[in-house]
């Protein structure tokens, strides 16, 4: 199998890249129809799978769910979830021949051996779905000429897409038509039918492609959503005990730091975050956040640069088939880190005092969700996607480090994504070496601690606008706007 | 979750046969900028025992929190308090739970967190081995310890909050509505171990209603407005009498608000049944919570469900209402569909009304007090739509007979938890419901407020065409007008 997207010309490229568009409300009147009466078959049990299942089963659709005979006869816990929710559960062999459509919601290693062992079993002219195109776009997997196949990509946790359908809301979703595998142009229809039945389309569809999902995902994952808490996380508690800040406090900083600071992004974007800070604070914060850009600028292209050509793909998939030996030695690096190994103190720490003395890690969050937001748009990606793979996922990761540090981050993330992540934090590090010399408790661990908390006003000015002027702050405005009703406590 | 107060120099070790008290001088103490405590002097002596009461919104719970040192002290002292205070409160109860649910929330791809079990929240905190696995046994939570606290029912994460405190060792107990969810054999087992307790340890109990008051409280402490207006002692036959009556405020003439003309429900056929369940069954693994369970309720009847902690309730509730995954597999049929033939589950939810404590909990919304309301006839929590005028005038007169035309505006999460159920009953009844179901609506509410919920529901029962399905544990709490009953207990 080859990379698909380099087999395109380069004009179907851009073409591919450059498709998102946020759809209208009324574009779903037709409601779950296109798929009433048919029988849907997921494979896969695990978060996605089984919430995905449990909202089209709710919005009146048929769905069944699809095991290996192993984990049938094991009785493992995807069975489990399938059967205690009174599901059917059956073999590939028992189930993919009587699908309409196959839901594929395995994680992306896995789908290569899953797509190979259904499709001879899927009966003509059936669907298949996937919520992730890296099997398509990067390994090049070839689908029946029959077959149609869509991809509809819920932007949040299986539990999130789960807990806002019973609210009566959804959750923000992403679906594609893989446009080789459309032979009856239903393909569209379909996947509006099927995020209307996870309640999606109530909190915003983008229509965009499978190769735009793919790129724009691997490039947010591996830069500001992993890579870039990992490193920051690493970095920012080293300082900490080299300028005698009390470790307990260090770790419970970060830990619980990336959370409070971009809790803060969700609602209001990069502008409210850096809001929270002081005058003085916001200002040092700003600086910081053009140098580290100007320092990372490289490395975010280089990423990009490697997810287009495919370099990133093959470099992952020869690890795959080395069993996972660098990925494997990452991880255990990883959970011997001084971070990693140092508990959080019990310390009280105000929602006021992650940002007060959080001021490094507030930089890093900016310079990463920009240059992440730059980089891809450069590389003709749309705004609306940028964003969603930017600034609105990284909240998401932020509460995993905040759970159990980056083991946890690391672990819940798909493979893909962490094997990216390492990958950032391996060249990230010692490009920050020399800039983190210059760095002291002052931004990160003890706070600015000014008597006078005067600013100058030009100054202010002009940081403010440059703040605000940033392209991700005006697409964010607009599309936070359309889930503006979803105000809620978390 | 145990609340402890770090040693400050302000606390105390305790000097054994020294009398010792705790003492508020003039304490003004803030709660988030919601709600204050004003200028409270209170002393607390160590052979004294309290009750804590006063209306919905009162401050008794942030009285009682205040001991256990949360809120920001503004003006005044608090002295005296010992090194270990444990509280369990709904407040407590749900912090915990909504951090179990964080743990879930928080993955990102493909893992489904079990959270953490029942055991390992024992353990933590836990300074008597024997006493726990005692009471683990008499609160019949043995079956239970590797289930994951999150997947609990109410009445059953309460009683391992109670566990957790009760083995801390505490120098202070305080508990706020311990007994409320609890059935009758499990409120007296508490009751006597609160009594060989108090012998040694000193307590102060937020209750609501004064028939709970057990023998061993020797003061009661009166809130109103976030001030301490009485404490009396127990003794003081005269001025007990006076508080009780204080608190039996007559209930006012409720005229229940018109449905809305316009939104008006698709018609059912008056022959069949609101709900037919035909010997349905809720399993998880191995174990069955009940089997073979048939149960038809008709038009215009009224259902009174019972059953002991654990029993099923609130399952078998959920088959009615859809929430139950088993639903699916179960011969169910409501409301002219028998379910699983292709209805959504949203075409089941605008025939039915429901209010409980865990919808409260999952009302974790800002929302106003009016869009709560309105919230209604849309079967969401939050609200996603447009709404008419029809409909908010309809929310407002709901505002007015609760007696909070004037917080329309207000968010919904800054309300005492009181005030809270009597607005998801009026969300849940606004839209004139064919069944509406009363999971537990007295949960957490003083003696006023459940006498104005009893009295709402009477007149629902009699003046619309709503089907109410009642469950309650205190007996006392009968409505006149419900005339069936189905009770889960084994005969």
């Amino acid at each position: 199998m080859a990379n698909y997207f380099n087999t395109l010309p380069l004009r179907e490229q851009l073409a591919q890249l450059g498709k998102c568009r946020f759809m209208h409300l009324s574009e779903f009147d037709d409601g779950v129809n296109a798929l009433k009466g048919k029988k849907m078959v997921v494979i896969g049990c695990g978060a996605q799978g089984l919430n995905q299942g449990l909202n089209l089963r709710d919005s009146g659709l048929d769905v069944s769910y699809t095991l290996r005979a192993e984990a049938i006869a094991e009785k493992r816990q995807s069975w489990r979830n399938a059967t205690e929710n009174g599901f059917t559960v059956g073999t590939y062999e028992e189930l993919v021949p009587t699908a309409d459509i196959v839901l594929n919601l395995t994680p992306d290693k896995q789908h290569t051996a899953v797509v190979n062992a259904i499709m001879p079993l899927m009966k003509r002219g059936a669907c298949l779905s996937y919520s992730h195109g890296f099997n398509i776009v990067e390994e090049g997997m070839k689908i029946r000429d029959d077959l149609t196949v869509i991809m509809v990509a819920p932007k949040c946790p299986g539990s999130e897409v789960r807990a806002e359908y019973v609210r009566g809301f959804g959750v923000p979703t992403l679906i594609a038509v893989h446009d080789d595998n459309d032979p009856n142009g239903e393909g569209l229809e379909l996947a509006k039918a099927y995020a209307v039945g996870t309640g999606g389309h109530k909190a915003g569809v983008l229509m965009s492609s499978f190769i735009a999902e793919v790129k724009s995902d691997l490039m947010g994952e591996q830069t500001i959503l992993c890579g870039m808490l990992q490193t920051g996380s690493l970095l920012c508690f080293d300082k900490m005990i080299e300028e005698g800040v009390d470790a307990g406090y260090a770790s419970k900083l970060i830990q619980y730091g990336w959370e409070t600071v971009t809790e803060a992004l969700k609602y209001g974007g990069v502008t409210n975050m850096m809001d929270r800070l002081s005058n003085p604070a916001k200002i040092r914060a700003y600086d910081l956040a053009e140098e580290l850009k100007d320092i990372m600028r490289p490395l975010y292209q280089k990423h990009q640069d490697d997810i287009m050509n495919g370099n990133f793909s093959a470099t992952m998939m020869a690890d795959w088939a080395n069993d996972d030996a660098q990925l494997l030695g990452w991880r255990a690096e990883t959970a011997e880190t001084p971070f990693e190994k140092t508990a959080a103190g019990d310390m009280e720490i105000s929602e006021q005092e992650y940002f007060d003395n959080g001021i490094l890690m507030v930089a890093m969050v900016k310079a990463g969700v920009e240059l992440a937001y730059e980089t891809m748009t450069s590389a003709g990606i749309i705004g609306d996607s940028a964003y969603y793979e930017s600034l609105h996922e990284t909240p998401l990761i932020a509460n995993t480090i905040a759970r159990k540090k980056l083991y946890e981050m690391n672990s819940t993330i798909s493979d893909t994504a962490e094997y990216g992540c390492y990958l950032y934090n391996n060249a990230c590090v010692p490009l920050l070496g020399d800039f983190m010399k210059g760095i002291r408790s002052d931004v990160i661990g003890r706070g600015l601690k000014l008597n006078d908390m005067s600013v100058d006003n030009a100054r202010l000015i002009e940081v403010n606008q440059s703040i605000r002027s940033h392209p991700v702050e005006a697409i964010g405005a607009t599309l936070r706007g359309y889930m503006a009703d979803m105000k809620r406590i978390v | 979750m145990i609340t402890r107060i770090p040693a400050s120099p302000e606390s105390v070790q305790k000097v054994p046969g020294e009398p010792h008290e705790i003492r508020l001088d003039a304490l003004t103490v803030d709660f988030d900028e919601r709600f204050r405590l004003v200028d409270i002097d209170w002393r607390l002596a160590d052979d004294q025992h309290w009750m804590i009461t006063g209306a919905n919104g009162s401050g008794k719970s942030a009285l009682a929190a205040s001991l256990a040192g949360a809120g920001q002290v503004l003006a005044g002292r608090l002295t005296g308090l010992p090194a270990n205070v444990a509280l369990v409160s709904y407040e407590t109860q749900g912090q915990l739970i909504e951090a179990e649910r964080r743990k879930d929330d928080a993955d990102i791809m493909d893992v489904i967190s079990e959270g953490t079990s029942v055991r390992e929240i024992l353990q933590e905190g836990c300074q008597d081995d024997a006493l726990c696995s005692t009471l683990v046994e008499q609160f019949g939570l043995s079956g239970l310890m590797d289930r994951a606290f999150r997947k609990l029912s109410t009445g059953e994460s309460r009683k391992v909050l109670l566990i957790q405190a009760l083995t801390s060792k505490p120098d202070l107990l305080v508990l706020d509505e311990p007994f409320d969810g609890l059935d009758a054999a499990t409120h007296r087992m508490l009751a006597d171990h609160l009594a060989s307790l108090a012998e040694h340890v000193p307590m102060v109990l937020v209750l609501n209603r004064f028939d709970e008051c057990p023998d061993f409280i020797t003061d009661i402490a009166y809130v109103e407005h976030g001030s301490l207006l009485h404490s009396i002692s127990r003794q003081d036959e005269q001025a007990y009498a006076e508080l009780y009556q204080l608190l039996h405020l007559k209930t006012t003439d409720l005229v229940v608000p018109s449905a809305d003309p316009v939104s008006s429900l698709p018609a059912l056929d008056n022959e069949q049944p609101l709900v037919r369940l035909n010997q349905v069954s809720i399993r998880y693994g191995d174990t069955t919570i009940f089997s073979d369970l048939s149960w038809t309720i008709e038009r215009n009847q009224h259902w009174q469900l019972t059953g002991r902690n654990g029993s099923g309730k609130t399952g078998l509730l959920s088959l009615i209402t859809g929430d139950h995954p088993q639903c699916y597999v179960n011969d169910i049929f409501v409301f002219g569909f028998q379910r699983g033939s292709g209805e959504s589950i949203w075409q089941i939810k605008q025939y039915i009304g429901y209010v409980s404590t865990a919808l409260q909990w999952e009302y974790r919304v800002s929302t106003s007090l009016r869009h709560v309301i309105i919230s209604g006839f849309y079967d969401s929590i939050g609200l996603y739509s447009k709404y008419t005028d029809r409909q908010r005038e309809i929310a407002d007169q709901w505002l007015a007979l609760l007696g909070m035309a004037d917080r329309a505006d207000q968010a919904f999460n800054q309300l005492s938890y009181g005030d809270q159920r009597l607005l998801l009953i009026a969300r849940a009844m606004v839209k004139h419901p064919p069944l509406l179901i009363l999971d537990e609506p007295c949960l957490g509410l003083d003696d006023m407020n459940r006498q104005l919920v009893l009295a709402l529901i009477e007149k629902i029962c009699a003046g619309t065409e709503t089907s109410v399905l009642y469950v309650n544990h205190h007996p006392e709490d009968r409505i006149a007008g419900i005339d069936h009953h189905l009770s889960l207990d084994p005969a």
